[in-house]
């Protein structure tokens, strides 16, 4: 087993890698940025360095960096983490050239399966089934509209030098085809000077469920089950579940034998991830695949009682995973929220700053995976996250209920969270009968804000009296009803006092 | 202690008299002229717990960048600014800025990318004065009021802080 790991991450992520490595007894080494010295990370590992100033690419995206604290400090292993250098193949090949263990992937496997058309290639080959379509551009439009005709409406047109949306059409009938090829490759060649386009069954209102697998060094390759993350602001997940509401036991094994599949094919090692859309037929299309840790991971932790870092540490370490876990069956059931440091009153705008108080949710079925604390000031230079809050229960009803009395309990004052979307959320009557789809909550958050609830009686007096204790506990030399400072006298004073009463003359 | 509160929330914004009076280790309270069975503890630094009646609220409190007073009781949020008789500052800190000079504030630390004006313009109420980035994010920061920018005192490429002054608008 590795002695020392270097956490080349920062945040909620680089806490809880650090608390895997304690709980094996592993030493661990963080890494800082300028604006990160007082971190939650810097102040649990047992070694930290500073690597350079805020902007991540003259810190945490620095490999020669972090190869040097890596190298100077003796570590033998490194965690990426999620996001910043996690999916760069350039990081494992300076492990291996610095003979430090890469916990992951190999960079081979990275490059096989981390990009969206190698990903879609190797899923053709592994026989996992893709969204239906072409991957090569069509110059002719008879021969594009014979095979969407082949495919079903509605399809979608997409420009082979696309982003953003731009060339990119939605064919709702056979009828619209010809105009709406023409718009496409016009727009296309408008934006990219690249009239080329090709098309793609168009799934309407699909989920997002998602394959965590996880293959040791010695041949063996298991799904852990599925989580759903069709909860998604602007393609960004906000809550994740496991299992999700519609999967089969059947349909899990298919899902799962498809994503170990991939994964063989791939010759990948560790912990990954097999993205899928789901269509309301329940037809699974292969999407990408995420080469590392996800965010979200703590789901698939709860309901199969299993420590996912400890055991990407292991796999690393060349241990073998037990075969008794081809065959594991979730448990229960979790959920996650992503707490942000964000506004959602004003457009979900990022709200950086000091952490005034705190008040942390416990008790049965509640985990809080975070790198905050109070009176800590959140930096503007990386992404909002602030915590991910896990519940879990015997039933989703029961999860749904914990989560909810978890937000309740859950303040943080200084900073805006999003806190009341989870609120709206976890109340709506659809998502609280598992109908949801990838476009769900942006829909949702397009339709009027259901009218606020209103404070029970008493509310604004309540308040009101706290304002007034509290300004005058905040305002100096003085308590209400003009009686003496309840508080004893500085040590300080006194110290003060004594000097200059006992002073020899 | 008398104190003079504006408290804001979801149903508008009224200005309320309340006085506490130490009595032994607790306060009687008055809001208004009448007397409530109130029992108010400051629980921790920025959080105070009330009874009303054996009604129980947590209020979690905190100063926002305006200078005002957050309350945060459940769900609800409130703000309130309290008019101390014993100095001027909450005064000072009220509504009459906007009819008079205007103080353009930070509302978040970040960086200022852009200045849209400069001193000596014209502006109307709501046109933009400048752009602070703060995590990736540009947000542009209007004027409140329509007026002559008297002074401006941020620079383009300068950090600044949540509360910290940018502009006048007179």
């Amino acid at each position: 087993m590795f002695k020392k790991i270097l956490i080349a991450n920062r945040g909620e992520i680089a806490v809880r890698i650090l608390r895997a490595c304690r709980e094996l007894g592993i030493q661990t080494v963080a890494v800082h940025s300028e604006v990160d010295r007082t971190s939650l990370h810097v102040r649990l590992a047992d070694e930290s360095y500073p690597i350079g100033a805020a902007a991540s690419r003259e810190s945490y995206l620095r490999i020669d960096k972090l190869m040097d604290v890596a190298n100077q400090s003796g570590c033998d292993a490194l965690h990426p983490g999620y996001g910043f250098l996690a999916e760069n193949p350039a990081l494992p090949r300076a492990c291996a050239d610095a003979g430090i263990t890469f916990i992951g992937p190999s960079a081979e496997a990275m490059e096989a399966m981390g990009s969206k058309t190698a990903g879609k290639q190797l899923a053709r080959r592994a026989e996992v089934p893709t969204v239906p379509g072409t991957s090569e551009p069509i110059e002719n439009p008879e021969e594009a509209q014979a095979l969407a005709r082949g495919m079903g409406y509605p399809i979608l047109l997409k420009a082979i030098a696309g982003g953003g949306g731009k060339g990119m059409r939605v064919v709702p009938s056979d009828a619209a085809f010809a105009s709406a090829w023409r718009d496409a490759a016009s727009e296309a060649f408008n934006a990219f000077g690249d009239s080329r386009v090709f098309i793609e069954k168009y799934l309407v209102g699909p989920r997002h469920i998602e394959i965590q697998i996880l293959a040791d060094a010695h041949g063996r390759c298991v799904s852990l089950g599925e989580r759903e993350c069709s909860i998604q602001r602007r393609h960004q997940k906000v809550v994740e579940e496991a299992p999700s509401p519609v999967i089969t036991p059947d349909l899990r094994r298919k899902m799962g034998e498809a994503a170990v599949r991939l994964g063989r094919s791939g010759g990948y090692v560790n912990a990954g991830t097999v993205e899928f859309l789901v269509d309301a037929d329940l037809n699974f299309y292969f999407l990408e695949v995420n080469t590392r840790l996800q965010v979200e991971h703590p789901v698939t932790e709860q309901v199969t009682g299993l420590d996912l870092v400890k055991l990407q540490i292991a796999i690393a370490a060349g241990h073998r995973l037990p075969f008794a876990w081809e065959s594991i069956t979730p448990r229960g059931h979790a959920m996650e929220v992503r707490l942000y440091a964000e506004d959602p009153d004003n457009n979900f705008f990022p709200s950086p700053g000091k952490i005034i108080s705190r008040h942390a949710p416990t008790g049965p079925g509640i985990r809080l995976d975070e790198g905050i604390y109070e009176g800590w000031t959140v930096p503007m230079d990386y992404d909002p996250l602030l915590s991910k809050l896990i519940a879990w229960g015997n039933s989703r009803e029961e999860t749904i209920a914990r989560l909810r009395r978890a937000l309740d309990e859950y303040s943080i004052t200084g900073i805006r969270t999003n806190v009341s979307l989870f609120r709206r959320i976890l109340t709506e009557p659809e998502f609280l009968r598992g109908e949801i789809h990838t476009k769900w909550l942006d829909e949702l958050l397009a339709r009027p804000r259901p009218p606020a609830v209103p404070p029970r009686p008493g509310t604004e007096e309540a308040a009101l009296i706290a304002a007034a204790l509290w300004h005058s506990s905040n305002s100096e030399g003085s308590s209400p009803g003009g009686g003496e400072s309840q508080s004893a006298p500085s040590r300080w004073r006194l110290e003060g006092r004594r000097r200059q009463v006992d002073r020899v003359p | 202690m008398r104190f003079e509160i504006q408290l804001a929330g979801v149903s508008g914004k009224k200005k309320h008299t309340v006085e506490l009076t130490r009595n032994s280790s607790a306060y009687d309270v008055t809001i208004d002229g009448h007397p409530l069975p109130a029992d108010a503890v400051q629980v921790s630094p920025n959080t105070v717990s009330v009874l009303l009646g054996g009604q129980s609220f947590e209020i979690h409190i905190s100063r926002s960048a305006d200078g005002k007073m957050k309350l945060q009781c459940g769900q609800h949020e409130f703000s309130a600014e309290v008019m101390d008789p014993r100095s001027w500052r909450g005064r000072k800190q009220g509504a009459l800025e906007v009819e008079g000079r205007a103080e353009i504030v930070a509302p978040m630390p970040g960086k200022v990318v852009r200045v849209l004006v400069a001193a000596g313009d014209a502006v109307e109420a709501g046109q933009g004065i400048l752009v602070v980035e703060a995590m990736k994010m540009q947000n542009e920061i209007r004027s409140p009021k329509s007026g002559k920018v008297e002074r401006l005192l941020a620079k383009e490429g300068q950090a600044v802080n949540a509360g910290e002054v940018l502009a006048w608008v007179d």
